[in-house]
């Protein structure tokens, strides 16, 4: 993936977001046709998800620094989009905590790994965790998260699309999750 | 969820923060003060804490972590939100 300002995804296999599904999907996060967005794209990892991203200047906070507010999008973007893949569900986001370790530089790669925590999950809402790591491994920044996964006839009540849209979203959203879930 | 015995946690943490403030396990006693250990810093503690927070798969209160003094307190910490996640 190439991008102007430097938000790049290191090759791997990606997984299909069922979000793909739509032929406008403009996520500001994870579609790869927003110029302005990030672009993320995730692989799997033993945990549940990774993302890999370099961060240009657009997304600059003090000089050479990047913006923590972005820094809280791609955690709850891996986060989201981990529970969406095993749940089949669209799942909005209830709280999400974070923890700035260390500033992340502009122009350098990282990566940021989410998982579900399974033991915390109860009243319907399900809990995540995201970790941002350094080169080595080293934990830049880390998320917690909780959500909440919505059936389609319920998530329509919020996201605008076609009778054919939701149609398309609602396979694809099952089908991820049969994938995901080794079905 | 297994439990873990206060000795068991003091351990641990040990491990964890001498690896990540880089000084031997045995200049870290229990109720040192972390802030008199040469090189702890911010940084270091905030990635022991996600550290810690990843091996015990935990989340720690701000108000908890933000008034760590030593190990001991770590630790009695990590049991205590330990024990609220199995109420």
């Amino acid at each position: 993936m190439t991008a102007a300002d430097g938000v790049a995804a290191a090759g791997g296999d990606f997984v299909d977001l069922p979000w793909e599904a739509l032929v406008d999907h403009n996520c500001f996060g994870c579609s790869p046709q927003n110029q302005s967005g990030l672009r993320l794209r995730f692989s799997t990892h033993p945990d549940g998800l990774v993302t890999r991203f370099r961060l240009g200047r657009a997304f600059e906070s003090y000089p050479g620094v990047v913006h923590g507010g972005i820094l809280s999008a791609i955690c709850d973007e891996a986060m989201g989009n981990l529970l969406v893949l095993r749940t089949g569900r669209s799942a909005f986001t209830v709280t999400l905590r974070m923890r700035f370790v260390a500033p992340l530089k502009v122009d350098h790669e990282y990566s940021c790994v989410a998982r579900l925590r399974p033991e915390e999950s109860r009243m319907g809402l399900e809990h995540a965790a995201a970790e941002i790591l350094g080169p080595t491994g080293r934990p830049m920044a880390t998320a917690t998260g909780i959500y909440k996964p919505v059936p389609m006839d319920r998530a329509r009540e919020h996201l605008v699309l076609t009778d054919d849209a939701a149609g398309r979203l609602q396979d694809a959203l099952s089908e991820s999750s049969s994938k995901q879930n080794g079905a | 969820m297994s439990s873990h015995t206060h000795e068991e946690i003091l351990a641990t943490v040990t491990e964890i923060v001498a690896a990540e403030l880089g000084v031997p396990a045995a200049e870290l006693p229990p109720l040192r003060d972390l802030r008199e250990v040469e090189g702890a810093d911010s940084v270091k503690i905030l990635r022991s804490v996600a550290k810690i927070e990843r091996r015990y798969d935990i989340e720690m209160d701000d108000d908890d972590v933000f008034s760590l003094r030593c190990l001991d307190d770590a630790a009695a910490v990590i049991a205590k939100t330990l024990a609220q996640g199995r109420a």
